[in-house]
């Protein structure tokens, strides 16, 4: 066996199982959500919390994942490290863009008409984020040299988990909340009606995962692609 | 330790030998805020003294912009990066040399064009000045660690000049948000608030230290 091949096997096994959780749990998903009780007041606009509140898992473990593979990457140098921040990064930021369009188009149907955006603390720190992301990407593309590009990208990837705490810390002074800050499934006054618990429950899990999945097919993607160019560079 | 001197006094006596970034900064910032000016409708004094604060901040944080843009640029002549990183010793000295000089700058810029402002706008910062230059201190401290680690990466990409704004920014807001809260008390005559002032006091200190090893890896080997 080559040693391209055995490099990435564990991510190639990892990519597998998550393969076949995701096989499982999109139908169940999609059944769920088909099922559950249209709301009184929202009507169907509300299963938009289906979709919105559990891609944050993508958006926030997507900065963390960069964060962790930046900072093995300068402490190691080892490649695979740095596509792991890679594959985090353009993962994240797609969940991050979804979580981003689907709250104003919920906005909008639950308030009406101009009522895309508020400054929420919480709306607020997500579009940071996704500014962040967006830098680093564009860091990423405009490096030269792709020693130089890993170890930069690595130091801003570090940067940026740690805003995710500060700009909470200060998005609390300064904004004014309207996300619920935590969902209550139980007692009296709940914060989901009949119904809607389930399907809440398998989108978070099946966002969880699609994150997942993604990011380790995108992190195989590198590494082989990677093998690859440094096989091509020995054979030369 | 001795790196970070040498390298503070050379910073100063070049600039102060030239007085480009100096002058470039001062006159930038007059600008922004002659255009603050023509942007705003005609407004009371007390309303102008709600938005002072911010119309300050964000001035200062364009002047800040423009000038670690430069700070590495001129270690890119005769290729003195990498004499940089030929120096015996922990690199984060260079950093803290670099940024301390750039703080230096930067305070001073911001000391004129808070006289500039007052003068133009009619507020009154004298009586608050103690306050506002323990509020401004403070930020430089964030906003000169963060930017003179990211000018170091920028100056050697492509686009820098777009580059180092899109990455200087995004880390910047949360200084940015606590400053302009900390300032609006001293411009109307109260110490700063505490509550604002936490958060500056914590992200200095957090962005000083991590930039300092974070620079160990910014230079090439």
């Amino acid at each position: 066996m080559s040693q391209s091949s055995s490099s990435s096997d564990p991510i190639q096994r990892t990519r597998q199982v998550l393969g076949w959780i995701m096989l499982l749990l999109v139908p169940v998903y999609a059944w769920t959500v088909a099922r559950a009780p249209i709301d009184a007041v929202q009507g169907v606009m509300q299963r938009i919390l289906y979709v919105h509140p559990p891609l944050a898992y993508g958006a926030y473990l997507g900065f963390v994942a960069t964060a962790i593979g930046g900072a093995l990457f300068l402490w190691r140098g080892d490649e695979r490290h740095d596509q792991l921040a890679i594959a985090g990064a353009e993962v994240g930021t797609l969940f991050c863009t979804l979580m981003l369009v689907t709250g104003p188009i919920w906005a909008r149907g639950a308030w009406g008409p101009g009522n895309w955006w508020v400054w929420d603390a919480r709306l607020t720190l997500t579009l940071l984020l996704w500014f962040v992301y967006l830098a680093y990407l564009l860091l990423r593309s405009f490096t030269e040299g792709d020693e130089r590009t890993a170890r930069f990208a690595s130091i801003y990837g570090i940067l940026g988990v740690l805003l995710i705490p500060l700009n909470y810390w200060i998005l609390d002074l300064v904004g004014s909340a309207m996300h619920p800050d935590n969902i209550d499934f139980r007692g009296e006054d709940k914060s989901l009606g009949e119904g809607m618990g389930l399907p809440f429950l398998v989108g978070n899990l099946t966002l969880f995962f699609a994150f997942a999945y993604l990011l380790v097919l995108r992190w195989l993607v590198g590494v082989l692609r990677a093998d690859k160019e440094l096989q091509a560079s020995v054979d030369r | 330790m001795n790196l970070a001197r040498a390298l503070l006094w050379k910073d100063l006596v070049s600039e102060w030998r030239s007085r480009d970034r100096l002058v470039a900064m001062v006159v930038f910032s007059f600008l922004v805020v002659v255009v603050f000016q023509f942007a705003w409708p005609k407004m009371r004094p007390e309303e102008m003294t709600r938005l002072a604060p911010g119309v300050l901040w964000v001035t200062y944080l364009f002047a800040a912009v423009i000038g670690l843009g430069r700070t590495f640029a001129m270690e890119l002549e005769n290729d003195a990066m990498t004499a940089l990183a030929l120096a015996p010793g922990t690199r984060g000295w260079i950093f803290l040399g670099k940024a301390t000089a750039t703080w230096i700058l930067i305070s001073a810029v911001q000391a004129i064009t808070a006289f500039v402002f007052a003068l133009f706008f009619r507020q009154d910062l004298w009586t608050g000045a103690a306050g506002i230059a323990l509020v401004a201190g403070l930020a430089n401290v964030a906003i000169c660690s963060v930017g003179t680690l990211l000018s170091a990466m920028s100056v050697r990409s492509r686009f820098r000049d777009v580059l180092l704004p899109v990455l200087l920014i995004p880390t910047l807001i949360p200084v940015l948000a606590a400053a302009t809260r900390a300032t609006a008390g001293p411009l109307a005559g109260e110490a700063p608030p505490w509550a604002a002032l936490q958060p500056l006091i914590v992200i200095s200190g957090v962005y000083l230290v991590l930039c300092f090893l974070l620079f160990d890896f910014v230079l090439d080997e």
